[in-house]
């Protein structure tokens, strides 16, 4: 197992560990630094998959903007009994089940099982084929962004736009009618 | 290749399942939009997976256009958490009840 096979192995026991502990710690502030030692080694597997420039949006819009706004909520709503509360329904059994659903479907779906009928993953690219595309490099993903996927990027500044504004409306506080 | 494709879609599955088992147990409302987080972030290693493979660009786009679509949703659901908090304090899903019939 070469060096690198091996730090993929531990980046993902790590995510699963870290994802587990998130979601299943008591106090919310331990689970989100949880989750953000799981952002981070999701991060590590995209700098394996040579997916630089989403790492780098991963540490930072993830890891950097995103958790904080949780953190920042947390400590705003200032939940002292939150740790005394029961932290599952009554019905985590059937959840657990459920979530144990989406590995199960991918252990049946995995290739060799739908090999015989003919269906699976593609084939592999050719190295050749993948360095000829310049996986990951930044001016390959702007040239995609500003040329093929251009409309789909300007939707997704009107989304933000729009989540802007009804962030702030939701949460505005209203004046007194009286 | 480094990492096998199959490796890369099996830790998405159990991310994803571990994501969903959160989202449908946790009645902390904030704990579920982590979930959600967790995820989406499943998802996005699937698609990076998918693009290393196929040595394609698209996998990546579209993982970065659904971050771009986690900020949208975060900020509106933690807006919503607020607006709810302001109403009735507690994050507990099981005290939201002015909606049921």
């Amino acid at each position: 197992m070469t060096l690198l096979a091996a730090t993929f192995y531990y980046m993902a026991a790590a995510s699963v560990a870290s994802a587990l502990l998130a979601v299943t710690r008591k106090n919310p502030v331990h689970s989100m630094l949880w989750v953000l030692a799981l952002f981070l080694h999701v991060a590590g597997i995209f700098l394996l998959l040579s997916a630089e420039f989403l790492a780098a949006v991963q540490v930072i819009v993830y890891a950097g903007a995103i958790l904080v706004f949780y953190l920042f909520v947390v400590m705003l709503l200032d939940l002292p009994d939150e740790e005394a509360r029961p932290r599952f329904g009554n019905h985590w059994p059937l959840a657990a089940a459920v979530g144990l659903c989406f590995p199960a479907v991918a252990w049946l779906a995995r290739v060799e099982t739908l090999a015989p009928f003919g269906a699976g993953l593609a084939p592999a690219a050719t190295q050749k084929g993948a360095e000829g595309v310049a996986q990951g490099s930044l001016s390959a993903i702007g040239g995609a962004l500003f040329g093929p996927f251009t409309l789909p990027f300007e939707m997704a500044s009107l989304l933000l736009l729009a989540a802007i504004v009804g962030a702030v409306v939701l949460a505005r506080r209203r004046a007194a009618r009286s | 290749m480094i990492v096998p494709v199959g490796a890369v879609l099996a830790l998405s599955a159990v991310l994803f399942g571990i994501g969903v088992f959160g989202f449908l147990a946790r009645r902390n409302i904030i704990l579920m939009l982590i979930s959600v987080e967790v995820m989406l972030n499943a998802v996005n290693l699937s698609l990076a997976g998918f693009s290393r493979h196929l040595g394609e660009l698209r996998g990546q786009i579209l993982a970065l256009f659904v971050i771009a679509v986690a900020a949208a949703e975060v900020g509106v659901g933690l807006g919503l958490v607020i607006a709810l908090n302001r109403n009735r304090p507690g994050v507990s899903v099981a005290d939201l009840t002015k909606l049921k019939w």
